[in-house]
């Protein structure tokens, strides 16, 4: 990922010439928004197959477009042209892939957490991506849904309503309320097929990318998208997600005002998640209630509470703290309803996980050392001062909130931008990828400063840290 | 002896039921009529009085198979489908009812039911399309585009052939609970459902009234 913000129109240029607004081109980027989002969805034919017809869908592929260009930038003349002609072809591909929507929109939630690198609408916009996509209409998913359960959904439950109310990005999400108790519940069901066609649509995405290997940023590219990939993997196993919530819900006492949604295994599968309702705001409505300064702090310490408390008590990394996955409750508690996401860490990522950890506090000096041990570094890897130096200040920009003296001002832009900066550059080096523990650690640092950094909370996490760092591994209790 | 209108009703459901468990248990290619009227305890040739070949008889399960599904279909509808939603349900609710005839389902339909047949197998085998596209026929007409209500003979033969490219497509799905075959539906009835559309924009095709017993 560069770090250097595209224009509109380069974002539009790079859009595939079906989704192209060609007269919105010259126009102010919120005007375009504007129009865009006003426009209803198309009725015509194919419709629903071209699934990039939505705002969001276009607006991602544009900046995945734009992001892959960044690849070959730097190329001849004649191998850029060639590289347009194999990626416009990619998108178009794209475009007709219908499951691939899971997967587009995973990029754009990915990108959606890098406040810095795109502008601060498209973010906004961005961060929609898991509650807008296209939905399955109510027929579809009451077949699904029977051979699934074993009944209609208004069979199996006493309410159910027939429209979603939001979109996970590889199913929807249905209100509902249980038989006999009455609970109120949120039903979530996944596109049929999806994941089988989602692997499918990749080894086609690379088939139609290859071309473009050439570009020094292929490999970088590849990785990315084997990342998304393998979160995607992980999010279509809904009895994995289950396991996730019952392990988190298990880390939160009342009164710290952290909710997980209680799942009902016994209206649950694999790819049919029934779990508690939640009610509250996302980031972006919660923002725009103006809320008071105190208010913004007290969510950013839970949020801050929320990672640690997993990643320490329960041994569970949330890899994916973004906007989408947090409810803004009115009573002041932080609703976390998303774990598809999650890494489990073996014994061996804690042992090195805390070895690395206890060496940074107490000998600052062998930080390098046990970095090499830790990531397992080749002696050649570990001989790489660009790459050493890279990772230090990485785990210095980390550190450096917990290093604060009192509440840490993550408004502080500055602060955010050098950790885009640092890491885009670890992406681009694949520096993440020495164990595959370290870039879902990585993930979920950087994903959730970025939070805090749109909450612009003022918190002390030196103390949560320091609160949290002492409890001993109980995975699972 | 004169075999009264209730006997013979009797006799007949005796062999479709018979008929039925045969083609569940040992598949409908290797069941033979006479395994039939032997189970049924009649002669081969009273059974042929019946029905005239096996296909019928497997005809006449699919059939009332499908009859049920139109009842449940019927009390499912809310109303407030679109055209390509509504098409989907249809086809959805009697693939379900087929499901424990999906071992012979398709040798059956591939004769008796061929877009390119042009002459019907069997009498039940042209009900069942009669009845088919007549009811699709009534779901184009509520939920189709205001000019495409009443669709022509190539719209009609484009639906029948995604159809049964459906059924075929389902017989053979080994996809858990066969959720690829929704895929295909839902898709097939979209780009069916597109092309009406299309057709009412263009004006490029016939508008003659659909005759759906033109293979009577």
């Amino acid at each position: 990922m560069s770090s250097t913000s595209p224009e509109i129109a380069e974002l539009i240029d790079a859009l595939p010439a079906e989704a192209k607004e060609p007269e919105a081109s010259s126009s102010p980027l919120e005007d375009l928004l504007q129009r865009l989002s006003h426009k209803p969805v198309p009725t015509g034919r194919f419709n629903r197959l071209w699934v990039l017809g939505t705002l969001q869908a276009k607006i991602a592929a544009a900046y995945l477009a734009w992001w892959l260009r960044g690849g070959y930038a730097s190329a001849d003349k004649r191998e850029r042209t060639l590289n347009e002609t194999h990626l416009k072809a990619a998108l178009k591909l794209l475009g007709g892939m219908s499951y691939l929507r899971g997967a587009i929109m995973k990029v754009g939630q990915i990108i959606a957490t890098h406040p810095d690198v795109v502008p601060e609408q498209f973010v906004e916009v961005l961060g929609h991506l898991h509650f807008e996509a296209p939905p399955m209409h109510y027929s579809l998913l009451r077949e699904f849904v029977r051979a699934e359960l074993g009944a209609d959904p208004e069979e199996v439950f006493d309410e159910f309503e027939t429209t979603a109310f939001a979109a996970a990005s590889l199913g929807q999400v249905h209100r509902a309320r249980l038989k006999g108790s009455g609970q109120r519940v949120a039903v979530k069901i996944q596109y049929p097929n999806i994941s089988r066609t989602i692997r499918a649509d990749f080894a086609n995405m690379m088939a139609f990318l290859t071309p473009m290997r050439l570009s020094s940023d292929w490999g970088n590219m590849k990785d990315q998208f084997k990342d998304v990939r393998h979160m995607l993997d992980l999010e279509t196993d809904y009895e994995h997600e289950a396991e996730n919530l019952r392990i988190a819900r298990s880390a939160f006492t009342e009164d710290e005002g952290i909710v997980v949604p209680r799942v009902f295994p016994e209206v649950s599968t694999r790819r049919v998640l029934t779990m508690e309702y939640v009610d509250g705001l996302h980031l972006d409505k919660f923002l725009a209630t103006e809320p008071p300064q105190e208010l913004r702090n007290r969510f950013g310490e839970k949020i801050i509470l929320a990672v640690f408390r997993l990643y320490y008590a329960k041994g569970l990394v949330y890899a994916d703290p973004q906007p989408g996955n947090y409810l803004f409750m009115p009573d002041g508690r932080l609703g976390a309803i998303d774990f598809g996401c999650c890494h489990r860490q073996t014994a061996e990522d804690i042992t090195c996980c805390r070895d690395v950890e206890r060496t940074w506090f107490d000998s600052p000096d062998l930080l390098r050392e046990a970095i090499v041990r830790g990531s397992d570094l080749t002696p050649k890897q570990a001989a790489d001062e660009t790459r050493m130096k890279l990772i230090m200040d990485w785990c210095a920009w980390i550190r450096e909130p917990v290093d604060c003296e009192g509440p840490f001002d993550f408004s502080d832009m500055d602060y955010f931008r050098r950790g885009v900066v640092l890491y885009g550059e670890l992406l681009r080096r694949r520096y993440t990828r020495s164990r595959p523990a370290n870039t879902w650690f990585t993930k979920s640092a950087y994903g959730m400063r970025a939070m805090l950094v749109r909450l612009k909370a003022r918190v002390d996490m030196a103390a949560i840290f320091r609160r949290e760092s002492t409890y001993s591994f109980t995975r699972g209790e | 002896m004169r075999v009264t209108a209730q006997k013979k009703k009797e006799t007949r459901r005796r062999i479709v039921e018979c008929a039925r468990k045969l083609f569940g248990d040992k598949g409908f290619e290797q069941t033979t009529t006479r395994d039939i009227a032997e189970t049924a305890g009649i002669a081969a040739g009273t059974m042929f009085n019946y029905f005239p070949t096996k296909e019928a008889l497997a005809m006449t399960l699919i059939c009332e198979a499908l009859d049920e599904a139109g009842t449940e279909f019927d009390s499912r509808l809310r109303g407030d489908e679109t055209v390509d939603e509504a098409l989907f349900a249809h086809v959805a609710v009697g693939l379900r009812h087929l499901a424990p005839h999906r071992n012979y389902v398709g040798e059956v339909l591939e004769t008796a039911l061929s877009p390119f047949a042009r002459e019907a197998v069997c009498e039940q085998a042209q009900q069942l399309r009669v009845g088919h596209l007549e009811t699709v026929g009534e779901l184009i007409a509520l939920r189709g585009p205001a000019t495409s209500r009443v669709p022509g003979t190539m719209t009609m033969h484009l639906y029948w052939t995604l159809y049964l490219g459906v059924l075929s497509f389902w017989a053979a799905d080994e996809s858990p609970n066969r959720e690829d075959t929704l895929v295909v539906l839902d898709q097939s009835m979209r780009l069916f459902a597109g092309s009406l559309s299309s057709e009412s924009k263009n004006g490029e095709e016939d508008h003659d009234v659909v005759d759906v017993t033109r293979d009577r």
